[in-house]
């Protein structure tokens, strides 16, 4: 029998017997019967049975006469008599007597329901257990990456497939925290923590299953994936093959050096949070070398700090170090401000191509106001120790933190897949790879087309966090036989912060997508923390961050070196 | 009420070799004991209230004594049946057996039988379930949750003290101490106030060393300041204070409708101390036990913080319409909130909305992890209902209109209708949220170990919230009828 059923029955037969006191009480036996059985299957549908709780039935049912009692015999009763009802003060002390009756009516309930239900379970055993759906094979939906459009995904899906248990989501990636990108530079600049601005993808994600590992193969016939063994454990009975009836690729970008192998060889990356704790230990490394460098010339390469690119990661991160290691000059009385440089080489006659020509501008000014000093329309050419090869001149310098160009991952070289002339995937609207179902892709490893405007979609986290919503709803229509969607997204703007407390913001106009406003100064930087901030995943994060920030307005940037790069 | 519990802690709490036969015995020579101070205060047959004592202990001993696994939970669940007991008998079958139970005779018996309430719950009820509850702690063989003296008394103390300053504040301007109604007056204000002071400190300490392994959250703890607080009203005004004052024990309806105000005192003061009992023992336990790695839950602190909100938001306005219908009918509608006593019934029923989901959101905060089924939630609301009439109706909408609180019979009879009104807004306001929380915690919960969490805050089996429900409920309902 139905639990429901038999517990309303159970329920029933009490406040049958429990009715005796209603019948006495509110003088019309048919009535307070037919209150008792109702009130009586409710009460016990409501909870579910255990064994020999007789007096906490007592007591909690007996506490549910009192309601009963004003719900009832003062209101409901009344008005279907056609009267008033009865809640006046004196009216309701007149019935005195049926509160009493309520309240044995309800203990009594309770001990009933109590004793039927145990004299049920003794002679029919237990309530039937709910019926769980009959097993099926899992559709299993894999998920590589844990960046924005990976993380994101698998955040989606898990939102949208709630509680079906016929889909798996697992998620591999070589970290296991999502790297909060835009505050990277901060990062580099010894302003914030760095595991601060990483969210751990298996404190975030509550039914994705996550794999912390390296692709080593796709075989897209037999439809897995082949993770790379771990050289520390030849033993080691690790999973390395994943079955998957949906794939998704969320692998994101790498440094792309164009073919110059000493550059490979001697910048600085800057994608990850190694990337950026290696660069800020550096920084303090090449400080405490100069200070006990004697020689002018040969101090000279320690201080000067060369970023190329000129787009938002080499702007922000060239502003950050300047700022970094002009605040840190104090704490090295030997070193004098004239002897450091802050450098960006960018091949175009402008920085930030992805703003409007006045912020450009802009920004340059109010850098070069601080000391960061530029290369335009300048090539890196090459590079050696100690020296920076650039078109228009060498540049003597022990630091090159490279930002001025990207690839998609090498891993999708690999892949028998259609590809645009960078590598990335190419995808249809629907984020799917056109001719292989079941294989979908996002993020800066896919050629996005904008079925709306018809151009490509920019890698950036803004519209990657948006792919991926487009891409789980897919997912989802597509295991429900339901039609797909076209992804769409009108950008947002975007900011970048040049300096201490001076930012550039150029946002799209709601409802006048091909107009913009433009910020730039300290409403800009306002504007750039309040929004990152917002975007930063987890609260405790946020406090993190916040806290970092506040103490950075009263206290000097930290030099302690946490890594030795020797 | 049943609930689905993984461990019975009451009887898990139980030791193997202790005889079945010791808590009956125990607790009817405690309540015949009892039952001879009552006969003795309230000057009846000494006989007949020793074989009464001495049946409520030995049944207490029977059936009860497995739930009084501490002196706290002892008292809770003996106060609930003292006053079932008296509800039954007194009160109840006996008039109705004997014909007068269709009548507002049966009102006037109850009346005239008020002092054996009192003296069932002061007498029968504190000694025995203390006693029992006692002697169940010693052989709970340490299977109970730990006990910390140092954060008992000390959350408790500051938070009496706490409660005791802000409530003294408040009212010491018309020279009224709720807390010392009773006593007469005292030479000095300073002495008064270090009276006050005292018996806070008092409530507060014995607040906490009784009910720390009950209260859970903030809504339990106001559930539990509220139904100490009545007993307390029974135990000071109208036992203790006049004893110690010299006056004559009077335990009659008359002398308690003249204190009622006092009770209405008592029960903001309860909930005061148990919203900030709470705070300290939610700050102690952050910053001495779950502060422990090894205590780390999967879920940080503070998360659904906001969607509790959100939902007590949307809850409190599907409880507002609910119970705007009779507040409507019954006129309070346009004096809602004491904004403007001439809003039209619309203005008004958009302030009460507004209200009411202010209202919901303080249920969502402070309630939110105490309620795992419809049944539980609704019970939960009722107490939250009831809660809002003694702090909404009787105290915040008086003061914000005449600039004065009346706690009297009179006041408390003319806001009758609305406490109906008040306690359908909490049962909805309360299954709403829960229905809103599931909607949302249901798919969290196929991971095991949020599952396991959330299973640990379900309240198990045996704890003293279904006597808490009966006990505060019973008496917030019945005191302003049979008194009024």
């Amino acid at each position: 029998m139905n639990r429901f059923a038999r517990r309303s029955l159970i329920g029933a037969a009490a406040g049958l017997l429990a009715s005796a006191a209603l019948v006495f009480t509110l003088g019309n036996p048919l009535l307070g019967a037919a209150l008792g059985i109702a009130f009586g299957a409710a009460f016990s549908a409501s909870l579910p049975p255990t064994r020999g709780t007789y007096v906490d039935n007592l007591m909690g049912a007996g506490a549910l006469g009192v309601p009963l009692w004003g719900l009832v015999s003062v209101i409901a009763l009344p008005l279907l008599s056609g009267q008033m009802p009865q809640w006046g003060a004196e009216q309701m002390r007149q019935h005195f007597p049926s509160l009493v009756g309520w309240v044995i009516y309800g203990a009594s309930l309770g001990l009933f329901t109590q004793a039927l239900s145990d004299i049920a379970g003794h002679f029919f055993g237990p309530e039937a257990a709910p019926r769980l759906p009959p097993a099926r094979e899992k559709t299993r939906v894999v998920i590589l990456g844990g960046g924005f459009a990976g993380m994101t995904t698998a955040d989606c899906l898990e939102q949208q497939l709630r509680t079906n248990a016929q889909v798996s989501v697992t998620l591999v990636s070589e970290t296991n925290a999502l790297l909060f990108t835009p505050m990277l530079a901060e990062v580099a600049g010894s302003s914030l923590e760095p595991s601060h601005i990483s969210t751990p993808l298996r404190s975030s994600l509550h039914q994705t299953e996550f794999i912390r590992g390296r692709v080593a193969e796709i075989q897209l016939d037999k439809r897995r994936v082949i993770l790379e063994a771990d050289p520390r454990n030849n033993g080691s009975t690790a999973q390395r093959e994943i079955p998957y009836d949906h794939l998704v690729f969320a692998l994101g970008a790498v440094s792309n050096y164009l073919g110059m192998a000493n550059v490979e060889k001697l910048a600085f990356n800057f994608k990850s949070l190694l990337d950026a704790i290696r660069i800020r230990n550096h920084v303090i490394e090449m400080f405490e070398r100069a200070e006990r460098e004697s020689e002018p010339a040969l101090r000279r390469p320690l201080l000067t700090f060369v970023v190329a690119g000129g787009g938002f990661a080499g702007v922000e991160v060239a502003g950050a170090l300047n700022d970094f290691t002009r605040g840190i000059l104090a704490d090295y009385p030997k070193l004098r401000p004239e002897e450091l440089s802050v450098i960006l080489v960018h091949s175009r006659d402008r920085i930030l191509p992805e703003l409007s020509e006045s912020l450009a501008r802009y920004a340059q000014k109010r850098m070069e106001e601080r000391g960061v000093v530029f290369r335009l329309n300048a090539r890196l050419a090459d590079a050696r120790p100690g020296v920076v090869v650039v078109s228009d001149g060498d540049i003597p310098a022990e630091t090159l933190v490279w930002t001025a160009g990207t690839a998609p991952n090498p891993l999708l070289k690999t892949l028998a897949v259609e590809k645009d002339k960078r590598g990335a995937l190419i995808v249809d609207s629907t984020l799917s790879l056109p001719g292989h179902p079941g294989l979908w892709a996002l993020g800066d490893c896919a050629a996005v087309i904008d079925s709306k405007t018809e151009k490509p979609c920019p890698p950036t986290a803004q519209f990657a966090l948006r792919e991926a919503k487009t891409l789980a709803q897919n997912i989802l229509a597509q295991l429900e036989r339901r039609p797909v969607r076209a992804f769409h997204f009108d950008s947002l703007g975007a900011l970048c912060v040049v300096g201490h407390q001076t930012a550039c913001a150029e946002l799209t106009v709601p409802f006048a997508r091909q107009r913009s406003m433009r910020f730039s100064g300290l409403l800009a930087w306002l504007m750039w923390r309040g929004i990152y901030l917002a975007k930063l995943p987890g609260l405790e994060r946020k406090i993190r961050v916040l806290m970092d920030w506040t103490i950075e307005l009263f206290f000097p940037r930290d030099i302690v070196q946490t890594i030795d790069l020797k | 009420m049943s609930q689905t519990g993984t461990v019975n802690v009451a009887q898990a709490g139980k030791g193997v070799g202790v005889s079945w036969l010791i808590e009956p015995v125990l607790g009817l020579c405690i309540g015949a004991l009892g039952g001879a101070v009552q006969g003795a205060l309230l000057a009846t047959s000494v006989g007949r209230s020793v074989l009464w004592g001495a049946v409520f202990g030995l049944v207490f001993g029977l059936f009860f004594a497995q739930r009084a696994t501490s002196p706290g939970a002892g008292l809770i669940w003996s106060l609930a049946l003292a006053l079932l007991t008296w509800l039954l008998f007194p009160a109840g079958i006996l008039r109705l057996l004997s014909g007068s139970g269709h009548s507002m005779a049966m009102l006037q018996d109850a009346r005239q039988q008020f002092p054996e309430l009192v003296g069932v719950l002061i007498c029968l009820g504190m000694p025995v379930g203390v006693t029992l509850g006692i002697w169940g702690e010693a052989h709970s063989k340490g299977q109970q949750p730990k006990f910390s003296w140092g954060r008992a008394v000390v959350a408790g103390g500051l938070a009496g003290t706490l409660g005791g300053f802000v409530f003294g504040r408040w009212v010491s301007s018309g020279n009224y101490y709720p807390l010392l109604a009773g006593f007469g007056e005292l030479n000095s204000r300073s002495a008064t106030v270090s009276l006050h002071f005292a018996i806070a400190l008092l409530i507060g300490a014995s607040f906490g060393v009784l009910f720390q392994r009950d209260v859970r959250g903030f809504g339990s703890c106001m559930g539990w300041g509220l139904g100490y607080a009545i007993f307390w009203w029974f135990m000071g005004p109208l036992t203790l204070l006049r004893t110690a004052a010299g006056l004559p024990l009077d335990w009659s309806a008359e002398q308690a409708s003249v204190v009622f105000g006092s009770l209405v005192g008592h029960i903001l003061y309860g909930l005061i101390l148990g919203v900030t009992y709470a705070a300290f023992d939610r700050l102690w336990v952050r910053l001495f036990v779950q502060s422990d790695p090894l205590n780390r839950e999967v879920e940080g602190p503070g998360l659904r913080l906001l969607r509790s909100l959100e939902w007590g938001a949307l809850a409190g306005l599907v409880g507002g319409v609910a119970s705007s219908p009779i507040l409507l009918a019954t006129g309070v509608l346009p004096t809602i909130a004491g904004l403007d006593t001439r809003l039209s019934s619309f203005g008004g029923l958009l302030i009460h909305l507004l209200v009411s989901a202010l209202i919901g959101m303080s249920y969502g905060l402070l309630f939110r992890n105490e309620a795992s089924s419809v049944g539980l939630g609704i019970a939960w609301g009722w107490v939250f209902g009831m809660i809002w009439w003694y702090v909404g109706p009787m105290t915040l909408l008086p003061l914000m209109l005449t600039g004065v609180c009346d706690w009297s019979t009179d006041a408390a009879s003319a806001l009758l209708p609305s406490l109906m009104g008040h306690l359908i807004y909490g049962a909805v306001t309360a299954s709403t949220f829960l229905l809103l929380e599931h909607r949302y915690t249901r798919w969290l919960l196929l991971d095991p170990r949020i599952a396991a969490r959330a299973q640990r805050r379900i309240r198990p089996v045996g704890t003293p919230a279904p006597a808490l429900w009966f006990f505060a409920l019973g008496l917030g309902v019945l005191l302003p009828i049979l008194l009024g």
